[in-house]
């Protein structure tokens, strides 16, 4: 599937009572109140989940894979995001938690960390040989790359060509899984698991891959339940894990999902991490006008603090955050990858995008420039006319939206319940 | 010359010292150029200008007025202020050359790139500067007829 309306958030119409709450907390103003319900204009939703965040009825619900639809292979692999490893307490270590994975029903479950530090090390790379231009921005995020397709279109050509690791990883296991288990490569599953509910948009409809290497996305908030019973169940386990761990965690990719951490690991380059949805976009705006041309990376992900504060974790994210750091620091500062196997990858291109991240249609006010500028215009005007109160009464988010509807036709003045009454008492 | 109902004319005031405001008018600008239509190469362009030009204000000036003026063929700026002025347009047209204040540099401004960038991203560019009363930059960013079908 490569659609690119696909979208992950949806709203269940039976559980919205129309509020205005998720209009206002939508950075891109894509969500209108109509019939007393809220609907989700697809051509500028940026599956940031902002509005999922806000939603006090649980009326927004997010797509991502079930675990019963993993029966369709026969050989089901899980690689879950560092993220899961800030979810349970300070005595469960990240070797039980693959482990209890194993024992939900996975064949084999891998780590993500060693491939963070892998991507770091080939950004690194990127960032030697291709001195403009400058800010580079890191492709981790899939909602950042969609909101710069969307709203800055000019800086596509500003993020850094490597895929993020859950693609690496994914494209690694499906090169050498087949042929090492004897197993015909579509019977093989690999399904991330995450906090996060854009990544299974990056998986239907990639924006930089002919397809992605991912079968699926599982919310960590899914499977949750089922990981705690596993590892409640296996104190035996758990001695066995402590005692004889089987996987070198890298402290680099461990602090991945916490901002800061995609850049933490370079050496010679000035990085810069942004997080939250409405700082990235101010930070993209300065970008986008010139700015911030001495930083050499710029790492943006929309969700407060990282993906650790994506909304589909359990555990609150400062609590998460503080185990992850307690982990990283477990971990040290040696490397784990092999720099002769970055570089082995990275020449081969075997890290790279398929194609640059392109922009999407264009949504000017009209296809004639002479037009459009006439409906700016008579935009200006309108706002004029309107209270300035952005209640959301008229389904808008703010009377500009409504302003820029009214001219694009998808709306009437009439909407707006201050208008009509406006006459009768003031003039 | 287009009909004058097809031309878009906003007025913008800038406040010198006013960082917290910082970029809204250009972003304004840059937006407004994008639901008009405008091809990205002329909205990057343009975006840069009107950032670059709003932060010498804020950087340096009393206060400004920035006039646009938008038709299918060209985006027109015009940002006059009230200022110290420059007392060598010349120096100050060449790269790197600054004179930021070691705070404006610690915001990561005053790299000397200003003026030049402005410049170099303009397709008609005038500056008109006079000591103790200010400058008037006068900008034009052709569209090349590369507007949106």
């Amino acid at each position: 599937m490569n659609d690119k309306n696909f979208h992950a958030i949806h709203i269940t119409k039976d559980k919205c009572i129309g509020c205005v709450r998720c209009l206002s907390a939508c950075p891109t103003r894509a969500i209108r109140v109509g019939d007393g319900k809220a609907r989700i204009i697809d051509q500028l939703c940026i599956d940031c989940a902002e509005c999922l965040r806000v939603c006090p009825h649980d009326a927004v619900h997010s797509h991502t894979t079930s675990f019963a639809s993993l029966e369709a292979f026969d050989y089901k692999v899980a690689i879950p995001s560092t993220v899961i490893y800030g979810q349970f307490g300070p005595t469960v270590v990240p070797n039980e938690i693959l482990s209890a994975l194993r024992r939900v029903g996975f064949d084999e479950v891998y780590d993500l960390s060693s491939i963070c530090e892998l991507n770091c090390a080939a950004t690194e790379e990127y960032l030697n040989e291709h001195p403009r231009p400058r800010p580079y921005i890191t492709a981790t995020c899939p909602v950042v790359v969609r909101i710069i397709q969307r709203r800055y279109p000019s800086l596509c050509g500003q993020i850094l060509p490597i895929e993020p690791p859950r693609e690496i990883a994914a494209k690694i296991l499906r090169t050498i899984l087949p042929k090492a288990l004897g197993i015909p490569a579509e019977k093989i599953g690999i399904i991330h698991i995450t906090p996060c509910p854009a990544k299974i948009v990056s998986i239907n409809s990639p924006a930089t891959l002919a397809k992605s290497y991912l079968d699926g996305a599982i919310s960590i908030r899914d499977i949750f339940p089922q990981i705690l019973k596993a590892l409640r169940k296996s104190d035996e386990d758990a001695m066995m894990r402590h005692l004889f761990p089987e996987t070198l965690f890298s402290g680099t990719g461990m602090g991945w999902p916490l901002s800061g951490g995609e850049t933490r690991g370079l050496k010679s380059h000035r990085a810069v991490a942004v997080s939250g949805i409405r700082d990235t976009m101010r930070v993209l705006d300065e970008v986008e006008g010139g700015l911030l041309q001495d930083i050499d990376l710029l790492e943006c992900t929309v969700c407060p603090d990282g993906c650790v504060g994506g909304p589909l974790g359990v555990e609150n994210r400062f609590l998460a955050k503080s185990r992850i750091l307690e982990l990283v620091a477990a971990a040290g500062e040696h490397a784990v990858v092999d720099q002769k196997d970055v570089s082995r990858l990275y020449h081969k291109n075997f890290l790279s995008f398929d194609h640059p991240v392109t922009p999407t249609e264009p949504r000017p006010l009209d296809g004639d420039p002479a037009k459009a500028i006439r409906k700016a215009k008579r935009r200006e005007k309108i706002i004029v006319d309107l209270p300035q109160k952005d209640c959301g009464v008229c389904g808008a988010p703010d009377c500009r939206t409504l302003a820029d509807d009214i001219v694009r036709g998808y709306a009437r003045l009439e909407d707006c319940p201050f208008v009509k009454t406006a006459p009768k008492e003031k003039r | 010359m287009p009909a004058a109902e097809a031309i878009y004319r906003k007025g913008f005031s800038v406040k010198g010292g006013d960082f917290a405001k910082a970029g809204a008018a250009a972003c304004e600008i840059k937006e407004l150029l994008k639901d008009l239509g405008l091809d990205t190469s002329t909205v990057r362009r343009a975006a840069i200008v009107a950032y670059e030009a709003e932060m010498n204000v804020i950087m340096y000036a009393w206060e400004a007025r920035m006039d646009l003026t938008v038709s299918p063929e060209q985006v027109h700026l015009i940002v006059d202020d009230r200022g110290p002025g420059i007392a060598d347009v010349e120096l100050a047209l060449t790269e790197g050359y600054s004179t930021a204040t070691a705070e404006m540099r610690e915001l990561g401004f005053g790299a000397g790139m200003g003026l030049p960038n402005i410049k170099r991203n303009a397709d008609v560019f005038a500056i008109d500067s006079a000591v103790g009363r200010g400058t008037r930059l006068d900008i034009i960013i052709r569209t090349n007829g590369h507007v949106r079908p």
